[in-house]
C-alpha cells in the first residue's frame, strides 16, 4: 500500500517535471499569459478588426471570430528578424555565382551556354508598371563576375568575398537561389513584403497577419517594429486589417527612440506623470456614465500602454551595458557598419524581450541604395560591408544566447540584378531569378535549396515566388494563414504561398 | 421523367436510414458550398447547360443527384473528378475531400432537403435595385411626444417591434457639442454654448442648426466626408515627376466646399464632377469639378486609371461593385463580365487637360485641371479574364449600363463644342495673358540686347561676337510674339505651347501624333448620358447611397453597413423604409418645401436628422440593461452611438479651443514643411498617397486609394501624439492661457470647471471635481520650487493637457 503510494508521487513528480519541461520550452506562450492577452495590447487591436468587419456587416456570416493569438499548431519559432535590402541585391555576385558570365563575358545571351533565356514566352510573366522606363529592360551582353567566391564551413557553400563575415555563418542559413517576383520596377519592394503586384492594389505584409495572428508576449513593447527609412514603398502595413496592426516605427537612439515618444516641450517628468494619472482616473471615472463602453475601456488601456512604450523603449535601445565584445561583433565600433549594427544589436534586445516582427529597410530612399544600374563593384562591395559584420554578429550573438532556435533571421531584397550589363558596369533589375536566405526558427542550416540557370538567368530547379517565404516563416511560427482569412477579403492560393519544406529542419 | 419521379418519391419515402448524430445537414453542410462554388453558373443569375443547382428540387429535376446513390451522382462524379476538362468548378481549387464526402453522405441518406427549401430569388428582385417608393409613416401610439418628424416614427416603430425602450435625452451640453462638431466640426465656444444654454424659446436649438448650416464651416466639414468619399487627393509621383492624380486639383476640393456651402442639389453635383465639360463647356467654375475625373490619372497605366474610375464610380454613386466582374461575371450581381467594360467605354474617350487661368501662363503655377473628351472613337478592348495583355479582338465594346438596372440602355448624343471650349485661346483673357508674357519677354530682350551693345560698342572690334546671345534671345522673343499674333488671328493653327490648355500625357498611349493633335469639336456625350442617368430619380440606388453615408456620419453608424456594397452580398439595411422615405425626401423634399430649385438638397437631409428625437439620445446605456440585453449593439437606435472624432476634427478642435484656428476658405495646399506652423483647417493640408500629415494620420486620416468611411483605431501612438507633440502641448498651453485671462483670480474649483465645460463641453461631476482637486494639490507639491502665480498656472497646464487626452475629448458623445 505504502509503496503503492510512493510509486505514485513519484509518478506524479515526473509528470510535473515534464509538464514543467514542456511550459519552458514553449515559456514564451504559457497559459497564464493567456489571461493577460484577453485584455491587453492584442485585446484592443484584434477586436478592432472585429468591430470594422462588423460595422460592414460581415459578422452576419457568423462563422468568423478575430485569431484567439494562439499558434495553429505546435510553433517552431516566436520571432522575426526581417532584414529587407533596398534596391535589389545582385544575386550572382553574393549567393549564387556564376563563373559562365566571367568566361562568356562580352558575348551576347544568344552566344552564352542558356541562348533561350530571352525567348519571349519564358519573359511572359512580368507585370510591367513603368512602360518604356529605361530600367527594367533586358540587358544582353553578359557582364563578369565582379567578384570572387569562397567555400565557407562544413557544407562548403560558396559565398561572396564581399561578405565574409556572413559566409562563416553558413552552416546556420538556408541559401535560396530560385526566387522569381513580377514587377520588374521597385513596386516588388511591396509585392515582397505583401505578395501582391503593386497594379493589383493595397494588401497587410507579413508581418501584419503574423501580428495579426500571435498575440503578445510583452506588455510594454509593441509586437510589430520597424526600423530603418521607408521611402520608396508603401508606410503602411495593416491595410485591411487596419491601423492596429502598423509596425511601429523606431529609431535606434535612445535620446529620441520613436515619434512623439517623449514631450516635444520642456515639461518635468514629474508634472507628466502627475497628469498622465490624472488622465487615466478621469477616464476610469467615466465608466460610470457610460457603462459597458468598450472604445474608452480600448483608450484607458493604450495610454497604459503608451507610458510603458515611452519608458522601456529608452531602456531597450541604452546599448551601455552590452559588452565591449558584443559591441564589436555587431561592428558598432566602426563608422562603415555602425549604424545597421546598431538596428541589428536593437533586434537582438527586442527579440529577447519578446517582440514577435522586427522588419529593417535598408538603404532606402531613391529606389534602395542596392540599385545599381552602373558602378556595381563600387556599389555592392560598399553595402555589403555596411551590413556583412553585422549581419555575422547577429547569427552568431542569437545562437550563443540560444535565441537563434526560436528566432528566424530572413535576408532577402526584391529582385535580383541582370547577367547582362546595363551601361559598361551596372547590372539592371531582374526578376526571373535570385537569392534570399533564411536562418534559425527550425529551419536547416547549410544547405542550398534551388538553383538558376547556368547564367544565373531563369530559376530553373524548385522554383519559389515571393509568398513561399512567407509561408515557410508562418509555417515555422505555427500559423495557418488560411485560418487568418477575413470576411470579404479572398485571398488567392497564390497569396498563401507554400512552405519550402526542404529547408524546414 | 420517370426517374425523376422515381428519385422524388425516394426522397419522401425514405428520408431517414442513418442516426441524427451522421445526418449531414443540406442547409449547413452542402447548400453553402454549393452556393459559394456553384450558384454563379447554375443559379438565378446564369443557368449555364440549361443547369440549376440552387435547390433540391432543382438539382433532381436536371438528374445530377440520384438519391441514395452517390457513385450514380453526376454531381459527385464531377467535383470529384481528376479530368481538369469534366471536373467541376472548372475555375479556382477542387473542393475539399471533407465538402464532397459531406454531399456524398447527403445523397447516400437520401438527399433530404428541408420543406421550406427555394431556389435563389431573382436578383432584379434585390431591395436595392427596386425603385424606392415613399412609404407610409408608421402610426405611432405610444411616444407620441417623441415625434417631431417622421425619422422618428419610423424609428419608434422599431423600437415597438423589439419591445426596445429608447435612453433619456443627451444632456444640453452634451446635444450642443455633438451637433456642433457634427455639422461644422469644430466645438462650440463656452460663449456660444453660455447662450445656447440660456436661450428658451422653443425653437433655440433650431436657430443653432440653421445656424450651423449657414456658416461656411459647414461646406468644409461636409465637403471633406464627399471628399473622402470621393477620393480626393494632391497629386503625387517620383521626385518632381507626377505620376497620379494633377496639379492644382485643390481648385475641385474648393469646388466641392462652395457646392455644399451653396447646397448644391447632389444631382447637380454628380452632373458637373462627371460631366461638366459637355454641359457647361465654358464655364471654368462648374469644369472644376471634372476635378473627381482628374484624380484616378495614372502616368504610366491607362488600363490602371479607368480601372479605378469604373471602380469608384460604382462603388461611391452607386454602391455597385463593377470591380468585381472585370475578370469574370459578377458572382453576387447580375453584371456581366461584358458590361464592366461597357461601363468602362463610358470613360473611353476622356483626357484630362490643364485650362490656363487668365494672369498665369505657367501650368506649373496654375490653372484648373479638367476632363474633356479627347479620341472619339477610341476603342475599349475586352480583356479575357482581366488580363490586358490578352484582348480579346473579335469582341467590340460599346458604352453602356448592366441591363438590368437601365432597361433602355444608356441615351448617348454627342456634344457640339463651342468653340471657346476647344480652342481657349479665342478666349480674349487667355489672348492678352499669353500678349501680355511675351510682349514682357520681348521688353525684357530688347533691354538686355540694348545694354549688350552698349557694351561692346564701347570696346574694340573683337568683342562683337558677345552681343550674340542677347541677340539670338531678342530674335527668339520677336519670333515667338509674331507666331502668337498668328495664333491669335486664327487659333486653328495654333502651336500646342499657345493652346491656352495643357493636356496631360495620355497614359502610356501618348504619342507624338497625339500629343500635337488639337482639341476636338465635339465630345462624345457619353458621360453627360452616365450622370443624367446615375443623377435620375428613377435611379435605385443614387439616392439610397447618399442617404446611407450622410446617415453614417451623423450617427456614427450607417442604415446599410457596408456603404459601398448594396448588391447581393451586401448586407440589407437596418430599417428599410426609413431608408426608402429618406431616399425619396431627398430628392422629393415634402416635410420642408422651402428649398428652392427641387430637390437633392443635403442640408434639408441634415436638418430633418438633427432636429429628430432619435439623434437627441443620450449616448450612454446606463440604466438600460433591458434594451442592452435585447439589442446591445444598438442596431435600432435605442440610443446614439459615441463616435471618436476624424483625425481634421481633433487638430481642428485642439486649435480653435486655443483660439488660434485660422479660418480662411479655399485656396493652394498647405505645403508638407508649413504644416507643423499653419493654423489653417486642416482640410487645406497638402494630402496624397506619398505625402501626409504624421500627427493626422495617427488618427487614421482619410485613406487618398480608399475611403468609403474612415477607420476608429485606438492605438498607443495617438496617446503619445496628444501628450508629446509640440502642437498639443502648445495648444494646452493657450488654453490654458484662456482660461486664465478670463477667469482672474479664480479659485481651483471654478477653473476646473471652466476647463471642463470648455474642453469636453461639459460640466465635472463631483467625483471629478474631487480628483482635479487632488492632482493640482499633488502638483504644487512637485512644483514646490516655483513660484505663485507661475505654479499655480504651471499646475492647472497638467489638468488642461488630462483634459485634452481624456477619452471624451477626442469623443463625440
Amino acid at each position: 500500500m505504502f509503496q503503492s503510494r510512493f510509486i505514485f508521487c513519484i509518478l506524479l513528480c515526473v509528470l510535473c517535471i515534464f509538464v514543467a519541461i514542456l511550459s519552458s520550452l514553449f515559456s514564451w506562450c504559457p497559459m497564464n499569459r493567456r489571461s493577460f492577452l484577453a485584455d491587453s495590447f492584442r485585446g484592443f487591436s484584434g477586436l478592432a478588426l472585429a468591430a470594422m468587419l462588423h460595422r460592414d456587416g460581415y459578422s452576419a456570416e457568423g462563422k468568423w471570430a478575430p485569431p484567439d493569438g494562439k499558434p495553429h499548431f505546435t510553433p517552431k519559432a516566436k520571432s522575426v528578424i526581417w532584414l529587407f535590402m533596398n534596391g535589389g541585391v545582385s544575386h550572382m555576385e553574393t549567393f549564387d555565382p556564376k563563373p559562365a558570365l566571367t568566361k562568356f563575358a562580352g558575348k551576347t545571351i544568344k552566344e552564352g551556354p542558356v541562348p533561350d533565356a530571352q525567348d519571349p514566352e519564358k519573359l511572359a510573366l512580368a507585370r510591367v508598371t513603368v512602360i518604356n522606363d529605361a530600367n527594367g529592360q533586358q540587358r544582353n551582353k553578359l557582364y563578369p563576375l565582379q567578384v570572387g567566391f569562397k567555400k565557407y564551413g562544413k557544407s562548403g557553400i560558396e559565398v561572396s568575398d564581399w561578405l565574409p563575415h556572413t559566409g562563416s555563418c553558413i552552416d546556420d542559413i538556408a541559401v535560396i537561389r530560385s526566387m522569381f517576383t513580377t514587377d520588374d520596377n521597385h513596386g516588388a519592394q511591396t509585392q515582397f513584403h505583401t505578395g501582391r503586384h503593386m497594379l493589383d492594389g493595397e494588401y497587410p505584409t507579413l508581418g501584419a497577419w503574423v501580428h495579426y495572428g500571435l498575440g503578445t508576449l510583452n506588455e510594454n513593447l509593441p509586437q510589430f517594429i520597424s526600423m530603418g527609412n521607408r521611402e520608396y514603398w508603401n508606410l503602411k502595413d495593416g491595410h485591411y486589417l487596419g491601423p492596429a496592426h502598423d509596425a511601429v516605427p523606431i529609431r535606434v537612439d535612445p535620446a529620441n527612440p520613436l515619434d512623439y515618444g517623449k514631450p516635444e516641450l520642456p515639461v518635468s517628468a514629474e508634472e507628466q506623470k502627475l497628469g498622465f494619472a490624472l488622465s487615466g482616473k478621469l477616464n476610469k471615472l467615466r465608466e460610470k456614465d457610460y457603462p459597458g463602453d468598450s472604445a474608452l475601456d480600448a483608450r484607458i488601456k493604450s495610454y497604459e500602454l503608451a507610458f510603458r512604450m515611452q519608458k522601456s523603449l529608452p531602456e531597450l535601445l541604452d546599448f551601455s551595458k552590452e559588452t565591449e565584445e558584443t559591441k564589436k561583433l555587431y561592428g558598432i565600433d566602426r563608422n562603415e557598419t555602425k549604424a545597421f549594427g546598431m538596428q541589428l544589436l536593437a533586434s537582438r534586445r527586442l527579440v529577447e524581450r519578446g517582440v514577435r516582427f522586427i522588419q529593417i529597410q535598408h538603404g532606402a530612399g531613391g529606389a534602395g541604395v542596392w540599385d545599381a544600374h552602373g558602378g556595381l563593384k563600387a556599389n555592392h562591395s560598399k553595402n555589403c560591408l555596411a551590413v556583412d559584420e553585422p549581419i555575422g554578429g547577429l547569427l552568431k550573438d542569437l545562437k550563443r544566447t540560444g535565441l537563434l532556435k526560436e528566432t528566424i533571421v530572413v535576408f532577402c531584397t526584391e529582385f535580383g540584378r541582370t547577367p547582362g550589363s546595363q551601361g559598361t558596369d551596372g547590372r539592371d533589375h531582374h526578376i526571373y531569378g535570385f537569392s534570399v536566405w533564411m536562418a534559425g526558427g527550425g529551419l536547416k542550416g547549410g544547405i542550398v535549396h534551388g538553383s538558376t540557370d547556368e547564367i544565373g538567368f531563369h530559376a530553373t530547379e524548385n522554383r519559389h515566388y515571393v509568398t513561399d517565404v512567407h509561408a515557410t516563416i508562418l509555417h515555422q511560427l505555427g500559423l495557418d494563414s488560411r485560418k487568418l482569412e477575413i470576411p470579404g477579403r479572398k485571398r488567392l492560393d497564390v497569396d498563401h504561398g507554400t512552405a519550402i519544406k526542404e529547408i524546414i529542419a | 421523367m420517370s426517374s425523376i419521379r422515381l428519385a422524388l418519391f425516394a426522397l419522401v419515402l425514405f428520408p431517414a436510414g442513418v442516426s441524427a448524430a451522421d445526418a449531414v445537414d443540406y442547409r449547413k453542410d452542402v447548400k453553402p458550398v454549393l452556393q459559394e462554388r456553384c450558384y454563379a453558373c447554375h443559379g438565378s443569375l446564369a443557368q449555364k447547360s440549361k443547369l440549376r443547382v440552387d435547390s433540391g428540387a432543382n438539382l433532381l429535376k436536371a438528374g445530377v443527384i440520384v438519391p441514395g446513390k452517390p457513385g450514380e451522382s453526376e454531381l459527385v462524379l464531377r467535383v470529384s473528378s481528376e479530368n481538369e476538362a469534366y471536373r467541376m468548378p472548372p475555375e479556382g481549387h477542387a473542393l475539399k475531400p471533407e465538402q464532397i464526402a459531406k454531399i456524398k453522405t447527403w445523397i447516400e441518406q437520401g438527399a433530404k432537403v428541408p420543406a421550406d427549401d427555394a431556389q435563389e430569388p431573382d436578383p432584379r428582385d434585390h431591395w436595392s435595385f427596386r425603385t424606392p417608393v415613399r412609404p407610409k409613416v408608421p402610426e405611432i401610439a405610444n411616444h407620441k411626444s417623441q415625434i417631431p418628424n417622421p425619422i422618428d416614427a419610423f424609428i419608434v416603430a422599431k423600437w415597438n417591434e423589439k419591445g426596445l425602450e429608447p435612453v433619456k435625452f443627451a444632456d444640453k451640453r452634451v446635444l450642443m457639442r455633438r451637433v456642433y462638431l457634427d455639422l461644422i466640426g469644430l466645438p462650440p465656444t463656452p460663449e456660444q454654448m453660455e447662450a445656447f444654454l440660456k436661450d428658451d424659446a422653443p425653437d433655440a436649438y433650431e436657430k443653432v442648426v440653421d445656424g450651423l448650416l449657414a456658416s461656411p464651416q459647414y461646406g468644409e466639414r461636409w465637403g471633406r466626408h464627399f471628399l473622402d468619399i470621393w477620393r480626393y487627393s494632391d497629386w503625387w509621383g517620383l521626385g518632381a515627376e507626377l505620376r497620379n492624380s494633377q496639379r492644382h486639383i485643390w481648385h475641385w476640393r474648393d469646388w466641392v466646399i462652395e457646392s455644399f456651402n451653396a447646397d448644391l442639389g447632389y444631382d447637380e453635383m454628380i452632373r458637373q464632377m462627371l460631366a461638366a465639360d459637355e454641359l457647361y463647356p465654358t464655364d471654368s467654375k462648374k469644369l472644376r469639378a471634372t476635378g473627381y475625373l482628374a484624380r484616378p490619372y495614372f502616368l504610366f497605366n491607362r488600363t490602371t486609371w479607368l480601372d479605378e474610375v469604373v471602380e469608384h464610380t460604382g462603388k461611391g454613386f452607386l454602391g455597385l461593385t463593377f470591380n468585381c466582374a472585370k475578370c469574370h461575371d459578377h458572382k453576387y450581381d447580375p453584371i456581366k463580365q461584358i458590361d464592366y467594360y461597357s461601363f468602362r467605354a463610358i470613360f473611353e474617350p476622356y483626357q484630362l487637360r490643364t485650362d490656363l487661368l487668365p494672369g498665369e501662363p505657367d501650368v506649373m503655377k496654375g490653372g484648373i485641371p479638367r476632363a474633356f473628351d479627347c479620341n472619339l472613337d477610341a476603342k475599349t478592348p475586352f480583356h479575357i479574364r482581366g488580363d490586358e495583355r490578352n484582348p480579346d479582338k473579335d469582341r467590340e465594346v460599346l458604352p453602356g449600363l448592366p441591363k438590368f438596372l437601365a432597361a433602355d440602355g444608356l441615351k448617348i448624343s454627342p456634344v457640339k463644342l463651342p468653340v471657346e471650349a476647344y480652342q481657349p485661346l479665342r478666349r480674349a483673357e487667355i489672348a492678352a495673358m499669353y500678349l501680355k508674357s511675351a510682349e514682357t519677354k520681348l521688353a525684357i530682350a530688347k533691354a538686355a540686347l540694348k545694354k549688350a551693345e552698349t557694351a561692346v560698342a564701347e570696346r574694340s572690334e573683337f568683342h562683337a561676337w558677345k552681343v550674340l546671345p542677347a541677340r539670338a534671345t531678342h530674335t527668339a522673343a520677336v519670333k515667338e510674339l509674331e507666331q502668337l499674333k498668328a495664333a491669335i488671328a486664327d487659333p486653328t493653327k495654333a502651336p500646342v505651347a499657345f493652346r491656352g490648355a495643357v493636356k496631360s500625357a495620355e497614359s502610356n498611349v501618348e504619342t507624338a501624333e497625339s500629343k500635337a493633335r488639337p482639341f476636338p469639336d465635339t465630345s462624345t456625350g457619353r458621360r453627360s448620358a452616365l450622370a443624367k442617368w446615375i443623377a435620375s430619380k428613377d435611379n435605385p440606388l443614387t439616392p439610397r447611397v447618399a442617404v446611407n453615408h450622410v446617415w453614417l456620419r451623423h450617427f456614427g453608424k450607417p442604415l446599410v453597413p457596408n456603404v459601398f456594397e448594396f448588391g447581393r452580398r451586401g448586407t440589407g439595411p437596418s430599417h428599410p423604409e426609413l431608408l426608402d422615405w429618406l431616399a425619396v425626401e431627398l430628392m422629393e423634399p415634402t416635410a420642408n418645401p422651402a428649398r428652392k430649385g427641387g430637390g437633392w438638397s443635403f442640408k434639408h437631409l441634415h436638418k430633418l436628422i438633427v432636429t429628430s428625437n432619435v439623434y437627441r439620445l443620450s449616448s450612454s446605456s446606463a440604466n438600460a440593461e433591458a434594451s442592452l440585453k435585447l439589442d446591445s449593439e444598438n442596431k435600432y437606435l435605442w440610443r446614439m452611438n459615441s463616435m471618436r472624432m476624424d483625425a481634421n476634427v481633433i487638430r481642428d478642435s485642439l486649435l480653435h479651443l486655443a483660439s488660434d484656428l485660422d479660418l480662411t476658405l479655399g485656396g493652394a495646399p498647405v505645403p508638407m514643411a508649413q504644416q507643423d506652423a499653419s493654423r489653417r483647417r486642416a482640410l487645406y493640408f497638402f494630402h496624397s498617397h506619398n505625402e501626409h500629415n504624421k500627427l493626422l494620420d495617427i488618427f487614421d486620416n482619410a485613406n487618398v486609394l480608399e475611403c468609403y468611411r474612415r477607420t476608429e483605431s485606438i492605438v498607443p501612438q495617438q496617446a503619445l501624439a496628444l501628450w508629446n507633440s509640440k502642437l498639443a502641448m502648445t495648444m494646452a498651453g493657450k488654453i490654458n492661457d484662456r482660461l486664465h485671462a478670463k477667469l482672474k483670480d479664480a479659485d481651483d474649483t471654478n477653473f476646473v470647471t471652466a476647463a471642463f465645460e470648455m474642453i469636453l463641453g461639459t460640466s465635472p461631476t463631483k467625483d471629478e471635481l474631487a480628483v482635479c482637486l487632488e492632482s493640482l494639490a499633488e502638483l504644487r507639491d512637485a512644483l514646490k520650487n516655483v513660484k505663485e502665480p507661475d505654479r499655480t498656472k504651471r499646475a492647472r497646464l497638467q489638468v488642461v493637457q488630462a483634459l485634452i487626452n481624456h477619452n471624451d475629448f477626442v469623443t463625440v458623445r
